[in-house]
């Protein structure tokens, strides 16, 4: 670099201009629940609520796995928020965990319950490949707005925290898969729902650096005059 | 309130009047974090050269001002300056880490492979009085064209201004000296 720091200094005061703080990270959190739940509910409607969602909305197995992937997507989110904001701690990213845990035990509970009832027949998986471009249809305006709130905050994490954003946008849109693709089967929906939720979380958190990273958010007319 | 509790507060205050835009409040603020950056980075990394060190400052402040905006005035000023300048810490060392090794490479290279011929210094002539003898049983033609073109390092041209003899007839001339001396001196050993 080799310039003067305080020739540095002087660029940076000259280049402070008022600047709108970050929200709090629960302000963030809420706008972008509001923002994710008003689209899946959009694509929801548009794509016909299934019809036995009234008997459903009653069985206690299929309030606790959607129950669960809500939580996911919501402490996701929050964690994800966190991890922009400098002095946090990193094990904030465990937040989605305890959520995350209760939906595969339901959903190993379900597997083994049918296997027990069904044997090999209740353990077959049928191709759905439906459920990836759903998924990805219903958590894209939660992931684009996940990602242009992210873009305001410090890219420290950024493989983690992308990925934190990932499993938010995948999670909130296997929830609203669920309101109108009747399938239920447990096995199913780990491999093809849950597993696609978790293919997209990884998939972000490696394009994490693409996506978020300091040389991109670094002062433009501070790096233009050579510093940096 | 003890001094680090009022310098807290103070460096808080200044943050939150350089978020509106004060560059007074600012250029006051970046100056009295400088030292504290400088010292902190020195006693972590402490193998790196002092322009380093001050490349990696410089680093700092400019993400400070990249996000300053995610500094929340409630809480306090120091772990977010911390933080950040941890963050900058782990993401240059790869970068430090790449250029020290490369450098360790470079000085490895003295030995390129593990056969002794390919590492002598200097290449042997054998024995030199062999080889004056050799130049001198060459015809006078062939003698000269290897003393002006081979040991006082002339140029073609230079040799045939020289020795008056063309550039067609001094390479002529090297190319049998060199075989002749060649076969002279295997023949010797």
């Amino acid at each position: 670099m080799n310039v003067d720091t305080n020739a540095v200094i002087q660029r940076l005061v000259d280049d402070c201009l008022p600047v709108r703080r970050l929200p709090p990270t629960w302000a963030l959190a809420l706008a972008w629940i509001a923002i994710a739940l008003a689209s899946v509910a959009i694509v929801v409607y548009f794509a016909s609520p299934r019809g036995d969602l009234a008997d459903k909305a009653g069985e206690l197995r299929f309030l606790i796995e959607q129950g669960a992937a809500l939580a996911t997507s919501v402490t996701a989110a929050i964690a994800a928020f966190m991890m922009v904001v400098p002095g946090h701690s990193r094990a904030v990213a465990a937040l989605p965990v305890p959520p995350l845990a209760v939906w595969l035990a339901s959903l190993g509970q379900g597997c083994t319950s049918n296997w027990l009832v069904h044997g090999a027949e209740g353990f077959s998986i049928e191709p759905d490949w439906i459920c990836f471009p759903a998924i990805v249809v219903v958590g894209a305006v939660p992931a684009l707005a996940m990602v242009l709130m992210l873009r305001r905050g410090a890219p420290l994490t950024p493989h983690l925290t992308m990925a934190l954003g990932g499993l938010a946008a995948a999670a909130i849109g296997n929830f609203g898969l669920r309101l109108f693709h009747p399938q239920d089967a447990s096995l199913m929906v780990l491999v093809w729902q849950f597993g696609t939720v978790a293919a997209l979380s990884v998939l972000a958190g490696s394009i994490g650096r693409q996506v978020f990273s300091w040389q991109q958010i670094m002062p433009a007319r501070v790096r233009a005059s050579g510093v940096g | 309130m003890d001094d680090a509790e009022e310098r807290q507060v103070r460096l808080a205050g200044l943050m939150r009047a350089a978020q509106d835009g004060d560059k007074a409040a600012y250029r006051e603020l970046l100056r009295e974090i400088l030292p504290l950056l400088r010292r902190v980075l020195r006693a972590r990394l402490r193998f790196l050269q002092p322009a380093d060190i001050e490349d990696l400052v410089q680093d700092t402040l400019l993400s400070v001002h990249a996000v300053r905006a995610t500094y929340d005035p409630a809480r306090p000023f120091l772990p977010w300056l911390m933080a950040i300048a941890r963050n900058r810490v782990a993401d240059n060392a790869r970068r430090f880490g790449r250029r020290v090794v490369n450098e360790a490479a470079l000085k490895s290279w003295m030995v390129t492979f593990s056969a002794a011929e390919t590492n002598m210094i200097s290449e042997s002539y054998g024995d030199p009085e062999a080889m004056h003898a050799a130049i001198q049983g060459l015809p006078r033609g062939q003698r000269e064209a290897v003393e002006l073109v081979k040991l006082r390092e002339m140029s073609l041209r230079q040799a045939s201004e020289v020795s008056g003899m063309s550039v067609a007839a001094l390479k002529v001339s090297v190319h049998r000296a060199m075989k002749t001396l060649r076969g002279v001196m295997v023949k010797g050993k």
